[in-house]
């Protein structure tokens, strides 16, 4: 596969009188191959926008290679800037604009030919809606009406900061279902969203930044598979006697109140096995697999504490810079 | 050509420009209306009387300043030298006054157009020079604000062509509604003057005088229109400019000027941008120094001076420019959040 977005060793640093220097991003690499769909997560001011930023040229980075579609970004931006849609944290728009007409002058600016902006309206589900003022629009449909400003160009890159922002349960769905078919129809999407759920549901690579420095990147699947600790659950109606046996049997256990969980086992038939061998049987096992929200909040350091509150730079701040926590080949199963 | 449709479109668009045009418009036609409403066409016999009236004050110049000089050569009546009379008699020479009193001066209720251009004509164009500074601080200001930009470079990554259009489409837009609501203008008061009132004396003196006039307005309401969108840009924001002229107004052609008359420093006038700007739409703007004739010696001593056009475009250009390019230059490097 061909890399499409390449990024490595880029810093930002902020220099304000009030606030001083704050580094956003720090050493961090990115990659996102020809045909992925590609989620990138952090916490809050983890430097995910920054990166975006400084990739579409509206950040200046103080060090750093970026390219995109094999052109460097952002001097040569321009070549490709047909080919890629992005938006950017949540767009503003000129509140007495319509939808339509929005769509319109950024079309016309963008050369691109102006019967795009109903077909994009459609596919972002503002069809009805697009003659109306933009200032009427609740947040959701100002979401909708950025996606579609990024599917103007027919891209084939779509870059898409937070695209979830504001919709409700079922224009989450209708995003996931746009970006899958962009996806089928090869469109290469990167995506940053706070809705791990989502992203797993999505994405099949994943980079995960944390205080600007990249914690983890790979195939979704490879990444869940790096923190899986072969844990099942397990339902009995004697507990204690089914944790005497499985302890004997060589297994770790941990009881709970109203379950027991053995930890490092290959297969589940190893317990049903044991414990049916001796007469109790098992009215659950379940395997538990971690999910995304679990190994990003494990590798961010993110975990709400239950007495203090978390503030936003409180995530885990990786070794080095360059020194990625976890980097599952970055460039997956299939290079 | 499609970024400049683009922004021609933004541009008609925007609530703010509209409001302005309106205001435009409405301040045209109340001018205009009362200025209809209070004039009319002069009798023959009311004509008769002005002329005879600015006839008589010609005269009568004429006698102030033969008087003058024979007083000057000791040959005055007596019973006429008690009259006050200036040292120099050119003073009084009315040759050499900028005009001779004419009808127009002595008709009332008439609106004679040849009078009352000028002033006209420079109210508009202090009213253009506000709405170029405030549609352009408006234009950028609003966009930078708003994202609009950081939209616009996401399909246009190229700073300086963003912006350089933006300006230009400004300068082109705000120079095509100048001229439009300028020609408008004078042509509803020329025809005023020819319907209900008097069209006054318009040789190619006159005409050449207003245009001189014009020509200069529309410079200047170019140069607040780039100043305005400089500034709003250098601030990220609209209240930027505006803030900025209020400071200005406030802080240097108040308080600095009161400042400088306490310290008594010379020719404190000009140091103040607004002498340059009379110095530039008037062709001469004259000033007078305190501290010239406060040598100690008595006798003559003229304290006027005078900063004529060319000095105050120098100045008026080279703020704009220094304004446009800094925020050119800094539009360029700056991180758009």
């Amino acid at each position: 596969m061909s890399a499409v977005i390449e990024i490595e060793g880029l810093r930002k640093t902020f220099h304000s009188l009030r606030q001083g220097r704050r580094v956003a991003v720090d050493g961090f690499d990115l990659l996102v191959e020809s045909g992925q769909v590609h989620g990138f997560l952090g916490p809050n001011g983890s430097g995910k926008t920054t990166t975006l930023r400084a990739l579409l040229g509206l950040v200046r980075a103080d060090a750093g290679r970026m390219t995109v579609l094999g052109v460097r970004a952002p001097e040569d931006l321009q070549a490709v800037t047909g080919r890629v849609g992005a938006i950017v944290e949540s767009p503003q728009f000129f509140g007495n604009f319509t939808g339509h007409r929005t769509l319109r002058l950024l079309a016309r600016a963008g050369g691109v030919p102006t019967d795009r902006v109903d077909e994009v309206l459609e596919q972002v589900g503002l069809r009805d809606r697009g003659d109306e003022r933009v200032k009427g629009y609740s947040l959701g449909m100002k979401q909708r009406l950025a996606v579609a400003s990024a599917l103007l160009k027919d891209p084939e890159l779509l870059i898409l900061d937070e695209p979830a922002n504001g919709l409700d349960p079922a224009g989450i769905r209708e995003m996931r279902d746009l970006m899958r078919s962009l996806a089928e129809a090869g469109v290469t999407v990167l995506v940053s969203s706070h809705i791990l759920a989502e992203i797993q549901l999505i994405c099949d690579h994943v980079t995960i930044i944390s205080r600007g420095r990249r914690v983890a990147a790979g195939r979704v699947d490879e990444v869940l598979a790096g923190f899986d600790r072969h844990e099942f659950l397990v339902r009995v109606d004697d507990p204690a006697r089914a944790a005497e046996l499985l302890g004997a049997a060589g297994l770790a256990v941990t009881g709970h109140d109203d379950h027991l969980v053995v930890n490092d086992v290959e297969d589940a038939t190893t317990v049903s096995r044991t414990l049916g061998e001796q007469g109790v049987w098992v009215r659950e096992l379940t395997p538990l697999r971690p999910d995304l929200e679990s190994v990003f909040l494990e590798l961010t350091g993110s975990a709400a504490h239950p007495t203090v509150p978390r503030q936003v730079d409180d995530s885990a701040l990786p070794e080095g810079p360059r020194d990625a926590a976890i980097d599952l080949d970055a460039r997956g199963v299939d290079a | 050509m499609n970024l400049i449709r683009a922004e021609l479109e933004r541009l008609g668009a925007r609530r703010f420009v509209q409001l302005m045009v309106v205001l435009l418009v409405l301040a045209f036609g109340i001018t205009a209306a009362t200025t209809l409403a209070g004039s009319h066409r002069p009798s023959a016999a009311e004509l008769a009387d002005a002329q005879a009236q600015a006839a008589a004050e010609r005269r009568n110049m004429e006698q102030i300043h033969d008087r003058c000089l024979a007083n000057q050569r000791g040959n005055l009546p007596e019973e006429q030298s008690e009259d006050y009379f200036p040292a120099d008699c050119s003073e009084v020479d009315p040759a050499l006054r900028d005009r001779m009193p004419v009808a127009a001066d002595y008709l009332n209720g008439v609106f004679t157009f040849a009078n009352d251009a000028r002033p006209l004509l420079y109210f508009l164009i202090a009213f253009l020079v506000l709405f170029g500074f405030l549609v352009g601080a408006s234009y950028i200001g609003a966009d930078l604000n708003s994202g609009g930009v950081v939209n616009l470079l996401l399909w246009r990554p190229r700073r300086m062509t963003v912006l350089g259009t933006k300006l230009g489409t400004l300068l082109g837009t705000v120079a095509l509604v100048s001229v439009l609501a300028s020609a408008a203008y004078l042509a509803a008061f020329w025809l005023i003057g020819q319907v209900a009132g008097q069209p006054g004396h318009l040789g190619g003196e006159f005409w050449s005088a207003l245009g001189g006039i014009w020509g200069r307005g529309m410079v200047l309401v170019l140069l607040a229109t780039a100043a305005g969108f400089a500034i709003a840009t250098l601030g990220r924001h609209t209240s930027a400019a505006l803030g900025a002229l209020a400071a200005y107004a406030v802080v240097w052609e108040l308080g600095a000027r009161l400042v400088l008359e306490i310290l008594d420093a010379p020719k404190p006038d000009q140091w103040m941008l607004s002498s340059y700007l009379g110095g530039w739409l008037t062709g001469r703007a004259e000033f007078w120094d305190d501290q010239a004739c406060t040598n100690g010696y008595s006798g003559y001593c003229d304290g006027l001076y005078a900063l004529t056009w060319a000095p105050s475009l120098a100045v008026l250009l080279g703020l704009t420019g220094a304004l446009t390019v800094a925020a050119f230059a800094l539009f360029r490097r700056r991180d758009l959040m």
